[in-house]
């Protein structure tokens, strides 16, 4: 079988300013070049901490166990590291950068990505092309990052740097949340369209719909930091149509309460 | 350039009465010139030297700073691009005009403070710029003071721009010095006369050894609008102080100012909005990026006067810190003595960047420094972006991005 493009092993991670917050309790997870799997799991469960932590984000602290990327262990590598190795996170929540036009962060972000300047010409090209795969304007890319962008208009921005970027593992996190249905269909076409056998997608959602689009080999649901579950793409079916509860019955756990912090 | 009389002004005896008006004199000067230098250097003798007790000087100490070793020399000036039936040149050449001996001074009286009085008493050069009616300046006129061939020297710029009713021009101000110590104490005036329309930017590229205490000075008419932005990148010590009478109903100002700190840089900037008019609106924006042990200080006072209705001011301080060395201090102050006003706000941060942003942007392969780039570039814009300068943003971009390639973060 070939190199796993992500190899999670053992992953236990916290809080970095709090130590004692401990979410992420002990992930396995591989997934190989084209590959689709799926990350499911009630809200709070730790999928989004999964997702920085494998990013590198200096918010959180890997406690044990090890992230190899294409082979190589870059547990400790930082992020701007793992995103030019091809590592890919399109955020739940992006971050408006108010005074960076997007045009600015692609120019940067491709030129770290690709070790060179990309000559204007070559790059405007591109981002044309994108962003009409897209159906996006293209005074959006004059816009201030994230800054002052709808729900949807954030998603695809994410999208529009993930077709730009090439990466060989995308981590989209809740991509399809706040998407209009049309929005929802021309993304996902969008990320079908950068499909390559070498590509690898790890798909974060609470919701079948995305997964009818693309279709994953693998799902798993995440519970209290744990892998509780990985199955085929019915595992998702069976979740849309009962919830989450019998498989928390079945394990013995019950439903966590909202808690402030811990 | 040529050096003058060993001058130093620190010590009161050493600006004379006579030197002054012999400096006026070996210029071709008029003698009503002369006679205010004479002036000025009498001034210059009685005033005390700024020291921390004065509010405006609070952060900003002058003890280390040696002025008696200084001495008094010229800077090279180069203006182009002449206003239509204006003039835009010489301040000493055109001394002989009636405007000039109106209005030079008349905002920034020698009485006024010790560095005032030394530059009114030995400014050399200087550049005037007049608008005269309805006149509108196609092209900016761009004044250049090359201080690179001094050292150990006093500059004293003195700029003073008329702009009569309904004139037009942008006016830049490239300021630019070697490695040598230097010290400037500069003096711009700004008659914006009714609906007159003045664009003032304000390059301050000092070399590493230039400390730099300047005043820009405007007072505005009936519906007129003056601008200011200032780029502070250069310089040891570079303390500028913008003041702004809005003095005739409708008047409009802003006050811009982005500074980039790195090493032991030191920017204190003084701002002042003076509402006397009715219906006067101004902004205050000044934003400070700092690296290294870099420092910024900001002092700014609006003050809306109880005839002053309808008056609308907002004054900002925003500030970055990019090291843990670095240091900012904010002071924002309101004076409002009417009740009946639009808006009249103040806004003040000093911390370090947003983590998440800076984590955004990292997670699309930028290293750190190059992510500082773009978010320093980025606190920057939100100012520049409203400046009619054309292929400032750019500029600004490639300035930022090239001092923080070596900047300490
Ligand atoms: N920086 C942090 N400080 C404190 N608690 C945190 C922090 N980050 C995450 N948490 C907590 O960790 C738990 C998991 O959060 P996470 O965002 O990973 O959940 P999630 O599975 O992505 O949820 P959702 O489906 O709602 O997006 C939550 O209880 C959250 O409040
Ligand atoms: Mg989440």
């Amino acid at each position: 079988m070939s190199t796993p493009i992500l190899d999670v092993r053992g992953l236990e991670v916290s809080v970095a300013a709090h130590p004692d917050i401990k979410i992420v309790r002990g992930v396995d997870l591989v997934v190989r070049p084209g590959e689709i799997h799926a990350l499911m799991g009630p809200n709070g469960s730790g999928k989004s901490t999964l997702a920085s932590a494998i990013a590198g984000s200096p918010a959180y602290r890997v406690d044990a166990g090890q992230v190899f990327f294409k082979g190589e262990n870059m547990t400790a590598w930082r992020p701007d590291q793992r995103a030019r190795a091809g590592m890919f996170l399109s955020f739940q929540y992006p971050t408006p950068i108010p005074g960076v036009t997007m045009v600015n962060l692609l120019r940067g972000a491709l030129k770290a990505r690709r070790g060179v300047e990309v000559p204007a010409r070559e790059f405007l090209a591109e981002l044309r092309a994108t962003l009409q795969q897209l159906k996006m304007d293209e005074s959006f890319a004059r816009r201030y990052v994230n800054d002052g962008f709808s729900g949807g208009e954030k998603k695809r921005a994410e999208i529009l740097q993930l077709g730009m970027m090439h990466p060989e593992l995308a981590i989209l996190d809740e991509t399809d949340s706040g998407l209009d249905v049309d929005a929802l269909r021309t993304v996902a076409e969008g990320v079908n369209a950068l499909r390559r056998p070498e590509l690898g997608i790890l798909i974060i959602t609470h919701y079948q719909r995305i997964l009818d689009y693309i279709r994953p080999d693998v799902v798993h649901v995440l519970v209290q930091g744990r892998i509780v579950r990985s199955g085929g793409p019915d595992l998702a079916q069976q979740i849309e149509r009962n919830g989450y509860d019998p498989i928390l019955q079945e394990l013995g756990l019950s439903r966590e309460p909202a808690k402030a912090g811990a | 350039m040529t050096s003058l009389h060993p001058v130093h002004p620190n010590a009161p005896e050493a600006i004379t009465p006579e030197v002054a008006a012999a400096e006026a004199r070996e210029h071709g000067e008029p003698d009503w010139l002369a006679m205010r230098r004479a002036d000025a250097a009498r001034a210059h003798a009685s005033l005390p030297a700024p020291t921390p007790a004065l509010r405006p000087w609070r952060y900003t100490d002058l003890t280390r700073l040696d002025l008696a070793t200084f001495e008094a020399a010229a800077a090279r000036l180069h203006v182009t691009g002449a206003p239509a039936d204006g003039y835009a040149g010489s301040l000493a050449a055109a001394s002989d005009r009636e405007i000039v001996r109106t209005h030079l001074g008349s905002l920034l009286p020698a009485t006024e403070a010790k560095f005032l009085a030394a530059n009114a008493a030995l400014w050399r050069g200087g550049v005037l710029v007049h608008l005269p009616r309805h006149s509108a300046a196609s092209e900016p006129i761009v004044v250049t003071l090359d201080a690179s061939a001094l050292a150990q020297a006093l500059v004293y710029p003195r700029v003073l721009i008329v702009a009569e009713e309904r004139s037009e021009a942008t006016v830049v101000l490239r300021l630019r010095s070697g490695d040598a110590p230097l010290v400037v104490m500069g003096a711009i005036e700004v008659i914006g006369g009714p609906a007159s329309r003045v664009r003032l930017l304000i390059d301050e590229s000092w070399g590493a050894a230039t400390s730099d205490f300047s005043w820009v000075r405007a007072r505005l008419d009936r519906d007129a609008d003056l601008q200011v932005a200032a780029l502070a990148f250069g310089g040891a010590l570079f303390k500028q102080t913008v003041e702004v009478e809005l003095a005739g109903e409708g008047a409009t100002s802003g006050i811009r100012a982005v500074a980039l700190g790195d090493a032991d840089q030191h920017f204190d900037f003084v701002t002042l909005q003076d509402h006397v008019a009715p219906s006067t609106t101004s902004i205050v924006e000044v934003k400070a990026a700092l690296a290294g042990a870099a420092r910024s200080v900001y002092y700014g006072i609006t003050r809306v006067a109880a005839a002053a209705t309808g008056a609308d001011a907002d004054q900002a301080n925003y500030n970055l810190l990019l090291s843990g060395a670095a240091k900012a201090d904010s002071d924002p102050v309101l004076e409002i003595l009417t009740a009946d006003i639009v808006r009249c706000g103040h806004h003040a941060t000093v911390g370090p960047v947003d983590e998440d942003a800076l984590f955004y942007l990292e997670s699309r392969g930028l290293d750190r420094r190059s992510a500082l780039q773009l978010l320093v570039a980025g606190f920057f814009h939100s100012i520049v972006g409203e400046l009619p300068f054309a292929g400032l943003a750019d500029e600004l971009d490639a300035r930022v991005t090239a001092k923080l390639a070596t900047a300490a973060l």
